[in-house]
């Protein structure tokens, strides 16, 4: 094996790896308001790539597709948070794990029902023409998946931090209680922030399906690996789950490469359990203080 | 006492008998399979009841410990040739070994994190037993041969037996660790680990432990599984089926054998269900009534919001237009479970044993059996000599929050056999204080000794090992549990017999020794009449009290209380100062925080005054009452001498 293909499988992994940071992402803008995420984030990521791929088909063009894609995930979202958390949030118990692992069953059996159980391919406009860059092949389409992330990462932190809404979202964040004795519904701003994730998710559908094509199982795949990665930078540093997600997608593909595509799982999870064992709050996360 | 174990035991006894005695009179291989799997599933839904019951996490992990049994027992048959017992063994000690190792990282996380991580070890098992071709036969999978059992081939009645007298046993010893200390510390850890740790029982231990455990259940199941099917594959152990034991575990009822085995009937029976028309719509449909029936239930009666009712109901209906509408009910099997567990989680979060349980409670009343006569209290807390010597020394102890410095530099003498006060305004740093030497906080500097030996830090099950105890100024008392369960839980020492004798039922000599003793310190601190009254039913002031009792269960040599008085009214202060004064008459040396003033005057003998978290005066109460620095700290800077002339 040459340096010039460990180059390239590296930042071909790198690239993959900024999606498992986006959907990573989408756990932390719900865990910063309501401490839940969603077991079935996959399930949303998979199910909006499939509409998504439906409106294609149904020769909407791919500007329409891209906003069509993540209304639709925002509305999914909205409705895990209906269905499947509220309630468990407002018994303050842990329910919505369960709850949310429910949620996401019933919509993969529902795509594989819908949409078949077979990958499909996913057309795009976008080239994929390999470019020659610094010794190593992108496509455009490659780009185009790092260009999204960033883009819509950014967005959601500049909403956080200069409109109204998102600055009550921030003081939702950061102390629940003393947001709802100002006035601000608790609620409301958990809501946002599910509706937030499953657009997110649905954009990062919208962004890889193209690569790695469109099927059920690609929801259990890409939340695992998310998993790792919003676990191991902490589920409160939206700068850790990047450096950790291009990190992990690297590792990975250098695995799948050396130790063979079986394995190539295995380097996401074991980080995930030593991270877990070692730093619960993440390599980048803030340590919290036990008060009685 | 007989009315009791009929009703008890005899519904176990019937259960037993009758599915025993089956094979005797149906020869049909088809449904003695299913019956062997119930036993099989019984086992595995009692192991997986340990963590998602009794530790109250959801684990996503049994089912890689099913699979780890399962092919440990098909290895040491295929390679190494061993014979039906050694399988069968080899199966429960993988699945307790790896079950620990899992645990010791897992366990101290909490809710999302430990699904997470049993999550991904559920699918590093799936990976392992896929890709390790050369051991597993892989994706091929791997066939067995059933060895003999005892020097005797086994026939399909045979192995059922072998399988329900395993699931009895299991069953016993379950029952005999849920009555011991075990079952009493899972519950305690539940509704505070803070206190189970402050009481020196040990979450994290108790916890490993339970994970072990059940996972070695859940690799006996495997075992059991392997020698049953006689061929494995990897897929067998996937997601779907973690999620059909979770819907038996919740569907049955958690914290219940009986609930286990429901559970267990119904992941049995749900292939039957699914591929049968005519059955799928007779249960969908007895659902949505169900559903529909205990929804207007609980909205008539205002028990239930309208999400709780309604949802299932929703979802039930699903179910039945879905039964309808589908061709192949086969193919839509994941959003069907999805469906099932969806409308029990919401409508039925107690499973039908914890709806049957009450209503069965309602039907026979059944008295708690008799308590011993409680024990002297010379025993329970021995009298100690009081030599006026240095018990408790603070040096210097700082403890730093980033910027915020809660304590700092405080230096403090605690005298054996005193009752040492500890005033200060709020926000002084008292309670930070008591949470560094108890253990909670790690300092940041200073030292701490107690007769001279170095304190632990940081850990609250240490200190509390020194012969510390402490109360908590926001309760932290074990709601669920009775008030006399409460104090057993603490008592230090009572429980000598290990894990495995427990098992087989020999604790419960000790059991009644402890009841005598917890006993003793309920009388002590006025709650004797209290002691089968579940704790989150006592008053306020009670729970107060009772925080003392189970302080008091640890021996302690050492014992703080925080501000034990709070919130009380004045004939409750009355009897918290005659109580205290009881347990100084019987040596016990105490750190009393309050805001009182008058119970620390009437109480203490040496008061130390914390503000801004250092010492600004300490003496006797009256010395310290007319400190002109505590004057100014609770009411503010005296007007100069010069204003006071002008005006």
């Amino acid at each position: 094996m040459t340096a010039a293909v460990l180059a390239q499988v590296v930042v071909s992994g790198a690239l993959m790896g900024l999606v498992y940071a986006l959907v990573a992402y989408g756990f932390q803008l719900t865990y910063a308001t309501s401490k839940s995420i969603n077991f079935g984030q996959g399930e949303l990521v998979m199910v909006s790539a499939f509409v998504s791929l439906s409106l294609v088909n149904a020769g909407l063009p791919y500007g329409l597709v891209l906003p069509a894609g993540m209304l639709f995930g925002a509305l999914l979202g909205l409705f895990v948070e209906r269905a499947g958390v509220r309630l468990a949030l407002e018994q303050k118990s842990e329910g919505w794990i369960l709850m949310t692992i429910i949620l996401g069953l019933f919509f993969l059996s529902a795509a594989e029902n819908v949409w078949g159980r077979d990958d499909r391919p996913f057309p795009t406009p976008i080239s994929s023409d390999p470019i020659h860059l610094l010794g190593v092949d992108i496509t455009p389409l490659e780009i185009s998946v790092a260009v999204g992330v960033f883009a819509v990462m950014g967005l959601v932190e500049l909403f956080k931090r200069v409109t109204l809404l998102g600055k009550a979202f921030e003081a939702v964040s950061a102390d629940r209680d003393a947001a709802e004795l100002m006035g601000i519904s608790a609620r409301r701003a958990i809501m946002l922030s599910y509706g937030l994730s499953g657009m997110v998710a649905a954009l990062a559908g919208i962004l890889v399906s193209p690569i790695t094509t469109v099927g059920p199982t690609m929801s259990s795949t890409l939340i695992l690996k998310a998993f790792s990665v919003a676990v191991v930078a902490g589920l409160d540093s939206g700068f850790g789950v990047v450096v950790v997600g291009i990190l992990l997608g690297a590792l990975e593909a250098v695995t799948s490469l050396t130790v063979g595509s079986g394995w190539r799982e295995a380097p996401g999870l074991v980080l995930l359990i030593l991270a877990l064992a070692v730093r619960p709050t993440g390599v980048f996360g803030k340590a919290t203080i036990r008060k009685v | 006492m007989l009315r009791r174990l009929v009703l008890t035991r005899g519904p176990e006894l019937a259960v037993l008998g009758f599915l025993a005695a089956i094979p005797l009179f149906v020869t049909n291989p088809y449904a003695l399979g299913l019956l062997t799997l119930l036993a099989i599933y019984g086992i595995l839904l009692i192991g997986l009841d340990v963590t998602v019951g009794y530790l109250g996490q959801v684990n996503l992990s049994h089912v890689a410990f099913l699979g780890l049994g399962a092919y440990a027992a098909g290895l040491v048959v295929v390679r190494l040739h061993g014979g039906f017992t050694f399988s069968l063994a080899a199966a429960t000690l993988v699945g307790l070994v790896f079950g620990g190792l899992l645990a010791f990282p897992a366990l101290r996380l909490e809710g999302p994190q430990f699904a997470l991580a049993t999550l991904s070890f559920a699918t590093l098992t799936a990976t392992a037993l896929n890709e390790l071709e050369a051991l597993t036969g892989g994706a091929q999978g791997l066939s067995i041969l059933r060895p003999p059992f005892l020097g005797h081939p086994l026939s399909a009645s045979g192995f059922f037996w072998l399988c329900l007298a395993l699931f009895a046993l299991v069953w016993m010893a379950m029952r005999n660790l849920l009555a011991s200390q075990w079952g009493r510390a899972f519950e305690a850890l539940r509704d505070s680990p803070i206190a189970t740790d402050a009481m020196g029982v040990g979450t994290y231990r108790h916890k490993v432990a339970a994970f072990a455990l059940g996972s070695a259940l859940g690799g006996l199941a495997g075992g059991l599984y392997a020698l049953n099917f006689l061929y494995l594959q990897p897929q067998s152990y996937s997601y779907d089926l973690m999620v059909i034991l979770l819907l038996g575990v919740v569907l049955g009822g958690r914290m219940s054998l009986w609930g286990a085995f429901l559970g267990a009937c119904l992941v049995v029976l749900l292939p039957n269900l699914l591929s049968n028309r005519l059955l799928f719509q007779v249960f969908s449909g007895l659902g949505l009534l169900l559903a529909a029936y205990s929804g207007t239930r609980g909205l008539v009666k205002k028990t239930t919001r309208p999400f709780q009712a309604l949802a299932p109901v929703v979802a039930m209906g699903l179910l039945v237009v879905g039964g309808l509408k589908v061709q192949n009910t086969e193919d839509w099997r994941k959003a069907i479970f999805a469906l099932m567990l969806f409308s029990v989680v919401v409508g039925l979060p107690e499973g039908v044993m914890g709806f049957a349980a009450k209503a069965l409670s309602k039907l026979f009343h059944l008295e708690p059996p008799a308590l011993p006569p409680a024990a002297s209290l010379d025993e329970v807390l021995p009298a100690r000599a009081s030599d006026g010597s240095s018990l408790l020394r603070l040096i210097d102890l700082k403890q730093y929050f980033g910027g915020v410095k809660a304590v700092d530099g405080v230096s403090m003498n605690v005298v054996s056999g005193a009752i040492h006060g500890l005033i200060g305004p709020n926000g002084s740093g008292k309670s930070t204080l008591v949470n560094v030497v108890s253990g909670l906080y790690t300092p940041t500097s200073g030292e701490m000794t107690l007769r001279g030996r170095l304190l632990p830090t940081g850990s609250l099950m240490r200190v509390a090992g020194f012969g510390v105890a402490r109360t908590f100024q926001n309760l932290q008392i074990f709601s669920g549990l009775s008030a006399l369960d409460n104090v057993m839980v603490a008592l230090r020492g009572a429980y000598r017999t290990p894990m495995p004798l427990v098992l087989l039922g020999a604790a419960r000599g000790e059991e009644r020794k402890a009841q005598a003793d917890a006993l003793a310190l309920l009388e002590l601190t006025g709650l004797g009449v209290d002691a089968r009254t579940p704790a989150k039913d006592l008053t306020y002031g009670s729970q107060r009290l009772l925080e003392i009792a189970r302080a008091l269960a640890r021996r302690p040599e050492l014992l703080i209380l925080d501000e034990p008085a709070a919130g009380l009214a004045h004939p409750d202060v009355m009897r918290l100062v005659e109580i205290i004064r009881r347990i100084a008459s019987r040596g016990v040396t105490m750190i009393l925080i309050e805001h009182h003033m008058d119970v620390v005057s009437e109480l203490c003998t040496t008061v130390t005054v914390l503000d801004g978290g250092r010492v600004i005066a300490e003496g006797t109460p009256d010395e310290v009452k007319r400190h002109p620095k505590v004057i100014e700290a609770y009411l503010g800077q005296a007007p100069a001498a010069g204003a006071a002339a002008e005006a």
